[in-house]
């Protein structure tokens, strides 16, 4: 992996106090117990789709490289698999490291190198809290580039198949004290505005 | 044996048959799932958590709390449902400060939650509570010569740091079943992959790649069907496999089941009530094979 070890040299944006914000979240307090092995380089099922290695978006968060992790299209590709952390030796929860890397790279608008990732994170929490639980057709219209023609012939076919096998129901299955989940989503809103 | 039962969102709508062959499965096999009423989203992996962690762990928490008036372990059937609600658990256990916050936001909701339900993977349940000498004594229709590719994917065994009842590198508790059952079960190096899960909704073509992979291992070990514990995993493997053959242009064919859906065939249950029709590839080659042979009809 040398060269994308001189991408990093190379470029010098250093945030100092990065570190410091991602070991404040709950996975992040590992990131300097990394030993850069390379185990979860090399044991990441999805590191043909990314730009940094998982071992080196930690590296680039010691380092202070904010702008570039964030931009990263690793930390949206991540599939929260869980391969590196059963191997990984120090224990360091990667996933989660990359989760709190995408609420950070939305919380600082940071435009993401694949646009539907954060669209699908609100739309996602949205529906969950609307109804207090999925509904996948709705989460699948919200993602949809309805300026394609295409696509969206695409993704009728699509769904009239899995509505033909039962698959997908047309009314959302909704809970019934959703006085308890509009609580849980105002409060736990409130902690994300006091963060920032 | 008698259980809080956790369905989950998938399990409602595009894994309707996992639940409906699991439901089948424990008729035979004595087990009672208790619905956990009114439960909510289990706070997901990363789609909800990426977004707001607390606000994921408080929904993991608000089914806690729900559960633990039933004093009963929690069961789900869904891999990923398990590990969000395993490590929700996990992480509120061991920091202070996340269990204070997200005791705040409960609080505000009217809700009290302790964190102290044991969570837990159906095919758990079936390996160490059932058993799979109890599981061969059920069976009707042994599926000689049925050659299986047992696919675990991620959650279900990793990562061992956060609840595991198998091995993270060679799990076998699947595989102990299909031998039960009287089929074999085939030994490959990718039974733990990824699938991609929910990349299906945003990178296609990453997940169609990994899928890929999946499918074409188990074809080449021959399998006659792969079985799988995850509603993600097998609406990418099944759902799926037909963008799958068109975008490298395979023509693959692979059956894939749930494993309940298995043993009920194996326990000569009714197909219908084990959701047979509901699967996108087809399951003739593998219901010929079966003495008798079963027919399914192919709408639902």
């Amino acid at each position: 992996m040398a060269h994308t070890q001189t991408n990093v040299i190379m470029n010098q944006k250093v945030d100092s106090s990065f570190l410091e914000e991602m070991e404040k979240t709950a996975a992040g307090k590992k990131i300097l117990d990394c030993i850069q092995c390379g185990i979860c380089a090399g044991s990441c099922h999805a590191r043909f789709a990314m730009d940094y290695s998982p071992m080196q978006i930690i590296k680039m968060v010691q380092l202070g490289l904010k702008e570039d992790v964030l931009s990263s299209s690793s930390i949206w590709i991540c599939a929260s698999c869980y391969t590196c952390t059963s191997r990984c030796p120090r224990g360091i929860d990667i996933p989660l490291v990359m989760s709190s890397l995408k609420n950070k790279a939305m919380e600082n608008k940071v435009p993401a190198k694949i646009p539907t990732k954060p669209k699908f994170h609100k739309g996602f929490t949205e529906i969950v809290g609307k109804y207090g639980r999925m509904h996948e057709p709705q989460l699948q219209i919200k993602l949809m580039k309805k300026t394609n023609p295409n696509e969206v012939l695409n993704n009728m076919a699509f769904g009239f198949q899995m509505l033909r096998k039962g698959k997908v129901k047309i009314t959302p299955s909704k809970i019934k004290r959703t006085k308890e989940i509009e609580a849980i989503f105002k409060g736990a809103q409130k902690k994300e505005e006091v963060k920032k | 044996m008698k259980y809080a039962y956790f369905p989950g969102c998938s399990v409602e709508a595009s894994a309707h048959e996992y639940g409906m062959s699991c439901m089948a499965v424990n008729k035979v096999l004595g087990i009672e799932l208790v619905e956990i009423p009114d439960w909510n989203c289990c706070g997901s992996i990363d789609a909800v958590h990426a977004y707001n962690p607390e606000l994921s762990l408080s929904l993991s928490a608000r089914n806690f709390s729900i559960a633990e008036t039933m004093n009963m372990d929690i069961v789900t059937l869904c891999s990923a449902c398990f590990f969000t609600l395993s490590r929700a658990s996990k992480m509120l256990h061991e920091d202070p400060n996340l269990k204070g916050a997200v005791d705040k936001i409960m609080n505000d909701a009217g809700l009290k939650f302790t964190g102290e339900s044991k969570i837990r993977h159906y095919l758990d349940v079936l390996i160490n509570d059932v058993g799979p000498s109890k599981i061969a004594e059920k069976v009707k229709v042994p599926l000689k010569g049925l050659k299986v590719a047992p696919y675990y994917g991620c959650l279900l065994v990793r990562p061992p740091q956060v609840r595991s009842f198998d091995d993270p590198e060679h799990p076998k508790s699947m595989d102990r079943i299909i031998e039960a059952i009287g089929a074999q079960s085939l030994d490959y190096p990718d039974k733990t992959r990824c699938c991609g899960a929910s990349l299906v909704l945003t990178d296609e073509s990453v997940m169609l790649e990994m899928t890929k992979d999946v499918l074409m291992s188990a074809r080449a070990i021959g399998a006659d069907c792969i079985v799988t514990p995850c509603p993600m995993c097998h609406f990418n493997l099944d759902a799926k496999q037909a963008d799958v053959e068109d975008h490298f242009d395979l023509n693959i064919d692979m059956p894939i089941l749930y494993f309940t859906q298995l043993m009920g065939l194996a326990f000569g249950l009714n197909p219908k009530d084990l959701g047979l029709g509901r699967n996108v590839v087809s399951l003739k080659a593998i219901l010929e094979k079966l003495k008798p042979p079963i027919e399914v009809a192919a709408k639902v």
